[in-house]
């Protein structure tokens, strides 16, 4: 194209999204900062209160306990969702017509939204593994969601689930880009599936790993639906995640100024890792 | 030619979404009143279950009054109504009725609200229903029903264990006939006597409002002026029921929610307790038509020595709020619909007779409730033996951070009694800040 011309149809075109962007997004976080600084209550300003939230935030057990949950859940979120949506594409990248059907079925559980799949999972968690519970007396099954440990459980399974799908279907389609010759020759040259996979496949996916380590990442962080739908926080609060403390606050507290604060310092944890993340994963990845 | 075509499609695409929203904004605005007599009022309802009845009144009464344009807006229960009205704030949107839940939400939409006292509605409001709205002496809302709740029977187990529900008259005798239903559980076809909803921090909130009102003497102003809860006398009694339901309720008790044990357990005669009030008569007449009628009942609460007369609570549960900010002739026809809704004789009739209410205002006829418990519960508000929805005072954010995790903690058998009562004394300090 020439230059003269995207100048103006470059920015005509932005225009629309980059409208939109900037007044559903930089508005509301350049106003959302300067309210975390105030006492605002949502509906008026009296005072500037300066860092007096930020200070607050460091002595407010439930936000650092929903901070550490969330940690743990997207460090084994992650780890899981990644596995599982790996070994998935490779096993539906091998030659099979059950490929497509077995695809779309594995990608289903991301079509259905949050809310309901917290509630298909309560049911589950909590009716049928009641059931099996009463059948075959393994207390296993017993009062799921009823303790911290079962309700974090619960969300890593619901959000592996319902993830591994979206996840798979990126890996299967950097898979299918890995050239046929580099591995005809591989194999030509005696190489086993096995060193074929850590020796070429792996390495190639390395721009897959990228993407998909931040989707997951960014994705496990700000989870709210499933976890409302699923534990509620509950028991005790105790599975709270970042998102839905700061909801509570600003919208069940009326705590709009101190939620603001909140907020604002989890947007600064989630850039600085993802922005970390990336930054090493692309250093990882090779060139042809 | 096709790139063409193509991009000037995307273009006026995303042209047409834009113009969509801006659309949408404006339909939504309703602070301009046309110049001629048509006046717009817009009402923010949060009772869901009385929607479709309310939308029926509404036309009804625009029918009568042709020069007013009523719209109707309801949102869920639960979290998400109090952000919908802030968003509504927020958008400069406000409504020109609007519901409140209690003292705390009359503090936080002060500044928007209208000093009713001087209306018809208001003058006709029975004695003590106005508190839960009057801040700082003034009244800044009109109760839109009573509502009441304690233990909900089933009095056909009762009657079958032997036990006659209205014989019980001291805690010491509700605690025997709890262990008396028990040990007979497997007879009775019961899974427990209790179904409690541990898990939902409402009910654990409504559950406190007993003994919260005993420990302040029934006013909401002095629950809601307290720098710190303190239970007072109330509190071993608030430990005796708290220990007898997680003994006898449905495990685990923390997990239970509203839905299993109304909706599940209770209408179905699997349990033969759960609290909750006159509200879920509906939903119970809804799986069975005759529960309301042959087999529910209502149980007070009995939180001092033995001795005194048991109570239940019973009160507004919501009130109307007229938003003063709005155009003189908005309010005026704000008002006079409040009133035509109180205080007019088909007004008065449509709310017993559609919406099942109990009338939080004199001049109505009684014998119009037709479900016994809702009747109980006007009567015992007329003999002076019902508490106030003392929990609807609590600092915001209280009881689901502060009551309702620490009483789980405790059922649970995590911490010790002192700790529920410390830990949940230093949340209300945390949630008064």
């Amino acid at each position: 194209m020439m230059m003269k011309n995207r100048d103006k149809s470059y920015w005509l075109f932005l225009f629309p999204s980059l409208f939109a962007l900037i007044m559903v997004m930089f508005v509301p976080l350049v106003m959302g900062t300067y309210y975390s600084f105030t006492d605002w209550n949502g509906t008026r300003v009296t005072q500037f209160v300066g860092l007096e939230h930020y200070i607050r935030l460091f002595s407010d057990t439930d936000f650092i306990n929903s901070l550490v949950f969330t940690g743990k859940f997207t460090l084994v979120v992650i780890v899981l969702i990644n596995l599982i949506g790996l070994g998935l594409g490779l096993l539906l990248t091998r030659k099979s017509k059950l490929n497509t059907p077995l695809r779309t079925i594995f990608f289903m559980p991301n079509l259905i939204g949050g809310i309901i799949l917290g509630f298909i999972w309560q049911f589950i968690f909590m009716r049928s593994f009641e059931a099996i519970a009463e059948l075959t007396g393994l207390s296993f099954f017993s009062g799921w969601l009823s303790t911290t440990a079962t309700g974090f459980w619960g969300l890593v399974i619901l959000y592996v689930w319902q993830m591994s799908g979206y996840i798979m279907i990126i890996y299967i389609s950097f898979i299918n880009n890995i050239p046929e010759d580099i591995i005809e020759a591989a194999d030509i040259d005696g190489a086993s599936s096995w060193q074929i996979f850590w020796k070429i496949k792996f390495p190639m996916l390395a721009p897959a790993f990228t993407v998909s380590l931040f989707l997951t990442l960014s994705g496990a962080f700000k989870v709210y639906d499933q976890n409302m739908a699923l534990t509620g926080g509950g028991p005790f609060n105790s599975t709270q995640m970042v998102a839905m403390n700061i909801f509570n606050t600003a919208f069940r507290d009326n705590n709009m100024a101190y939620a603001q604060a909140k907020a604002f310092t989890f947007l600064i944890i989630v850039v600085v890792i993802s922005v970390t993340q990336l930054f090493i994963s692309r250093r990882k990845e090779v060139s042809l | 030619m096709r790139k063409w075509t193509k991009m000037l499609g995307t273009l006026g695409l995303s042209l047409g979404i834009l113009a969509a929203c801006g659309n949408g904004n404006t339909d939504g605005g309703t602070a301009s009143v046309p110049a001629d007599e048509q006046v717009n009022l817009d009402i923010f309802n949060i009772k869901v279950e009385t929607r479709d009845q309310l939308e029926e009144l509404v036309a009804r009464y625009e029918e009568l009054n042709p020069h007013v344009n009523i719209s109707v807006t309801t949102v869920g229960g639960g979290a998400d109504a109090p952000a919908a009205l802030q968003a509504r704030f927020a958008a400069g949107t406000m409504p020109s009725i609007f519901m409140l839940g209690g003292l705390s939400d009359v503090e936080l939409w002060e500044d928007q609200l209208l000093d009713v006292a001087d209306t018809d509605a208001a003058r006709a409001a029975i004695d003590g229903t106005l508190d839960g709205a009057t801040l700082n002496g003034v009244v800044r809302g009109l109760p839109y029903n009573i509502e009441g709740f304690g233990w909900l029977i089933n009095k056909e187990i009762f009657e079958q264990a032997g036990i006659n529900p209205d014989s019980i008259s001291s805690f010491d005798e509700f605690e025997a006939a709890v262990r008396k239903i028990d040990s007979m559980k497997d007879d009775l076809g019961l899974d427990a006597v209790f179904a409690f909803s541990g898990g939902e921090n409402w009910v654990v909130s409504q559950f406190s409002s007993h003994f919260a009102s005993y420990a302040y003497n029934n006013e909401v102003g002095a629950v809601a002026d307290a720098a710190v809860i303190d239970w007072g006398g109330a509190e071993a009694f608030l430990q005796k029921y708290t220990d007898l339901i997680n003994e006898f309720s449905i495990q685990p008790i923390i997990t239970v929610d509203y839905s299993m044990a109304v909706e599940d357990l209770f209408v179905n005669g699997r349990v033969a307790m759960t609290h909750q009030g006159n509200w879920v008569v509906p939903t119970l007449d809804a799986i069975d038509p005759t529960f309301s009628t042959e087999r529910l009942g209502i149980l007070p609460f009995f939180v001092a020595d033995n001795g005194t007369t048991g109570t239940i609570a019973a009160g507004p549960s919501w009130f109307w709020g007229v938003n003063r900010n709005a155009d003189e002739a908005v309010i005026e026809e704000s008002i006079n619909f409040l009133n035509w809704l109180y205080t007019s004789e088909e007004g008065k009739e449509r709310m017993i007779r559609d919406f099942g209410f109990i009338p939080a205002y004199t001049g109505n006829d009684s014998d119009m409730i037709t479900d016994p418990v809702s009747k109980r519960i006007y009567e015992m508000l007329a003999a002076g033996q019902v508490t106030p929805w003392s929990h609807n005072s609590y600092p915001a954010g209280w009881f689901q951070n502060g009551l309702h995790p620490q009483w789980q903690r405790y059922v649970a058998g995590q911490i010790e009694w002192d700790e529920f009562i410390q830990n949940s004394a230093d949340a209300w300090v945390e949630a008064r800040r």
